[in-house]
């Protein structure tokens, strides 16, 4: 049986959505960024860092959601959602894999300013700002990239699944409104019937409190 | 011509150390985190975010070091693991962490480096930074094992991308507790490609102290 080790709307939902296109049966077990729960024995066993998402599948455990992808992808490349070694948009995306981290990055930073800092006067509204608009580029780097249809003109896939995950969570520190490409982008990734189903199967985030964060005011 | 776009001692230099065990003839471009020159609108044309690296090469551009690991490997055929080998699933793994340690590192010189008054820091942010870093240094640590290289099979790309990051972060991580890390560096270090790409990486413009106390600590 494959199971997801899951953190409701975290970057483990990337591996829920995937596995749910690629019509996978799975198990999620499911854990709480606050309640300690990531940090038991038998997590780190599967996780060794303590982070989600791990996937036990095929006799083993994995961890980090891009090789988790790109694994699956290449073990089950019936599903078409990996593009392999040699294939003509191979480099735009493995880049697209990649550039999902770096902005998901700039939102786990926000994320820890606004949210998990046990007291948000901890965070540096300098560093605030500096990553807001930093996150603003990378979607402005998407905005003028996204195709009419999805970020590969060769159709849906993982590179899909990994970047539009962040979509969901950036607009909490950066409107989408500014941007109408991805937005419509975005609308399209919410109406696949795998993405509802995911969705469904997610679990209620309990880390966001408000829709939108502002960036705080600077001042020495 | 192979072209890299290269800000000493930046990401760029897994690429630039990977080419150079590949031994690949190739071009640095330097560029700089402090002028314009990431921002001018002929890089962005290559470098869509601005960023290094960018490796102009067989006609293209790619952006994303993680990325160009792959590309250069799959092109190579060598230092990566191939889907139907089974080390490709730990080979996976190392790339992708590789990353998530190179995220904590980039917090910490943010804080440290690029933040120029006290004022604009986090004290909190940069402990906890370290910390992270930390705990994912022991993850290094016990990946290692006995063994020489991060794969029990031998050297390949994701020493050149771990081994960046872990070279890196002895300047703001005390080692005592990471020997095996410590010995795996020093092999690092050792390589002709690694001095070669050493030599070539230029002068270094971001760090400048070789440790970053973490503040009260």
């Amino acid at each position: 049986m494959i199971r997801l080790h899951h953190v409701p709307f975290s970057r483990s939902f990337r591996v829920l959505w995937m596995l749910t296109e690629m019509g996978l049966e799975f198990e999620i077990a499911a854990y709480g960024i606050r309640d300690g729960s990531l940090r038991s024995e038998a997590f780190r066993a599967i996780s060794p860092a303590g982070r989600v998402p791990a996937l036990e599948i095929d006799g083993q455990a994995l961890f980090e959601s891009g090789a988790i992808l790109e694994y699956l992808c290449e073990t089950r490349p019936e599903a078409g959602l990996g593009r392999a070694p040699g294939a003509p948009d191979r480099a735009r995306y493995l880049e697209l894999m990649s550039f999902a981290e770096t902005q998901a990055a700039l939102i786990e930073q926000l994320n820890m300013a606004h949210v998990f800092l046990r007291d948000p006067a901890q965070a540096s509204p300098v560093v605030t700002k500096l990553n807001t608009r930093r996150l603003a580029v990378t979607l402005a780097t998407l905005e003028s990239r996204v195709g009419a249809a999805y970020l590969l003109d060769t159709g849906f896939s993982a590179a899909d699944v990994m970047l539009g995950f962040n979509l969901f969570s950036a607009p909490y520190f950066v409107p989408l409104d500014g941007y109408p490409a991805l937005s419509a982008y975005r609308a399209r990734l919410e109406a696949r019937p795998a993405y509802v189903a995911a969705r469904a199967r997610d679990g209620l985030q309990d880390f966001y409190d408000r829709d939108f964060y502002p960036v705080p005011e600077v001042a020495p | 011509m192979i072209r890299l776009h290269h800000v000493p001692q930046a990401r760029s230099f897994r690429i630039l150390w990977l080419m150079e065990e590949m031994e690949l003839e190739f071009e640095v471009r330097e560029r700089s985190f402090f002028d314009k020159s990431l921002r001018a609108p002929e890089y962005l044309q290559l470098s869509p975010a601005g960023r290094v690296p960018a490796l102009e090469i067989d006609g293209r551009v790619i952006f994303e070091s993680g990325a160009i690991t792959e590309y250069l490997c799959e092109r190579e055929g060598r230092f990566g693991r191939s889907p139907t080998e089974p080390a490709r699933v730990d080979w996976l793994e190392w790339l992708h962490f590789g990353e998530t340690i190179g995220q904590h590192l980039a917090n910490l010189t943010q804080h440290h480096i690029a933040l120029r008054e006290p004022w604009m820091r986090s004290e909190t942010v940069m402990r906890l930074e370290a910390k992270r870093l930390e705990k994912a240094l022991a993850v290094v640590e016990a990946g290692l094992g006995a063994h020489d290289w991060l794969l029990a099979g031998g050297f390949s790309a994701v020493d050149c991308v771990v081994g960046y990051s872990a070279l890196l972060s002895r300047r703001f991580v005390r080692f005592d507790d990471l020997p095996r890390v410590a010995g795996w560096l020093a092999r690092c270090e050792a390589r002709p490609a690694y001095q070669r790409a050493a030599n070539r990486d230029g002068a270094p413009q971001i760090y400048r102290e070789d440790f970053y106390e973490p503040p009260g600590g």
